[in-house]
């Protein structure tokens, strides 16, 4: 089924939704989507801002703004790296979705931030391995920031950096066994 | 040595990208309304909480570097004497101590941006601080850098010190404070240069003022730094208040960054009317 990008041509942004399509096609394959996935990505290119959101898993709707696909150098300029880090996260979490081990999971937009960070770093764990150029540190400051700035934390980052078929109760139980040591603010 | 160099000629290797802040006024996407959802102060809770702070350490970061290069091109610009386009050599050593702590701060910003995972040159490089480092009178230049700008650090330092201190990062935080502390200084270096040489000229302290207050509002960037819950950075009063600011000086940025903010509204406003425009035309 072929991946669909709204929309189809670009006016605000230089972005190309060919492009985009097989940036998405060759994620999909890697994560392991079945090639009769549906997949449709909506680009809203009239916010240079840069949420993201998965709407559905069947079909596979990504919606997203322009921002999150923009070269931090180059204003409006398309950057596949961002989009690869984008799209590679959010497919990934509609791979998860669809499988039963992720049937108790909330629904994202009832996600804590700590729950969503902790995910996404079980599925930038698996983009490493899969060869992308991701950047662990900025992960690990992300988590550290939701679950604290410990060992403990770090700990947890490690199982799910490195872990391979989670499930969502072990990722919510490593998060919430976390983010609970978390000491909080320094109070200086 | 070539004197009164312009932003162009600034050093830098491949990995930095200059951006031109002419691109983000006229980027058409501004007048959306998402475009304009505020994302407010940089608080842990946030979901873009840790790249908005990134982003913040990156440009901090080249900010220091332009304040090194700008401190030492004062040390160089100008010849000591007692004419307007001089100065005394009591105000090169103190751009000598600022290039000192500027370098560090450099250094800081290096490996902060380690610890938070960001690379040098990740996001582009916007050369402002260093363009207000090229007024050719040094009681200008002075009070555009040390006033203005450097007051804008002490705003986000504090900012950034506050959000390490919230999501318990005692690297940051520790950092921030440290560097926060010469920004002080530095914007006192600022107010007493200008109090200082221009004691016999009312003319252009006025002239120095002005300047000040035209960069203070360009760079409150249309509601970043403000004094209500959605700027998300706010005016540090109290450290202002060590830097030799008055409240009425305060009270006046916090005047001019509300206008600069209702002006980039009004602009959003109408970029959106004529978007609406468009769209029913075609």
């Amino acid at each position: 089924m072929p991946t669909t990008v709204e929309p189809s041509t670009f006016r605000m942004v230089d972005f190309d939704a060919g492009e985009i399509a097989a940036l998405t096609d060759e994620l999909a394959r890697k994560v392991g989507l079945d090639a009769s996935v549906e997949i449709r990505v909506e680009v809203d290119e009239t916010t240079p801002l840069g949420r993201t959101d998965l709407v559905s898993v069947d079909p596979v709707h990504i919606r997203t703004e322009s921002g999150s696909f923009e070269d931090p150098k180059k204003i409006r300029r398309f950057s596949p790296e961002s989009a690869t880090d984008v799209l590679g996260r959010y497919l990934l979490r509609a791979s998860d979705r669809r499988q039963g081990t992720f049937g108790d999971a909330p629904a994202d937009e009832d996600l804590s931030v700590p729950q969503r960070t902790a995910w996404e770093v079980y599925a930038v764990g698996r983009m490493a391995r899969m060869g992308y150029p991701v950047r662990r540190q900025r992960w690990l400051y992300a988590f550290r920031n939701r679950h604290g700035f410990t060992d403990d934390a770090d700990g947890a980052f490690e199982q799910l950096w490195g872990g391979e078929d989670l499930s969502w109760s072990d990722i919510d139980r490593l998060s919430e066994a976390t983010a609970a040591t978390n000491p909080g603010p320094l109070g200086r | 040595m070539k004197k009164l160099i312009s932003p162009d000629e600034l050093a830098r290797d491949d990995r930095f990208e200059r951006a031109d802040m002419m691109d983000r006024i006229q980027d058409p996407r501004n007048g959306s309304e998402a475009a304009n959802r505020g994302n407010g102060r940089l608080r842990p809770d946030r979901a873009d909480a840790p790249d908005s702070a990134r982003a913040l350490m990156h440009g901090i970061f080249v900010g220091e570097i332009q304040a090194l290069e700008g401190a030492g091109r004062t040390c160089y610009d100008f010849e000591v004497g007692k004419g307007d386009d001089d100065v005394p050599f009591e105000l090169k050593l103190d751009m000598a101590r600022q290039c000192w702590d500027e370098a560090r701060h450099c250094e800081i910003s290096v490996k902060l941006s380690e610890w938070m995972g960001t690379e040098i040159g990740e996001f582009g490089e916007n050369a402002f601080l260093f363009q207000a480092a090229c007024n050719p009178d040094p009681v200008l230049r002075l009070t555009g850098v040390n006033r203005a700008l450097e007051g804008l650090a002490i705003d986000v330092f504090n900012t950034m010190k506050e959000f390490g201190d919230l999501a318990g990062d005692p690297v940051l935080e520790f950092c921030e404070d440290w560097m926060l502390a010469d920004e002080v200084t530095h914007v006192k270096m600022g107010s007493d240069w200008l109090r200082k040489l221009t004691v016999n000229d009312k003319e252009r302290q006025k002239r120095a003022l002005e300047f000040q207050r035209v960069v203070d509002k360009l760079f409150s960037f249309g509601g970043f730094r403000g004094e209500d819950d959605d700027n998300p950075v706010h005016l540090a009063r109290r450290f202002r208040e060590l830097a030799g600011f008055d409240d009425v000086e305060m009270e006046e940025i916090a005047e001019l960054s509300r206008e600069a903010r209702a002006e980039v509204e009004e602009q959003s406003r109408l970029a959106r009317a004529a978007n609406e425009t468009a769209t029913a035309g075609a």
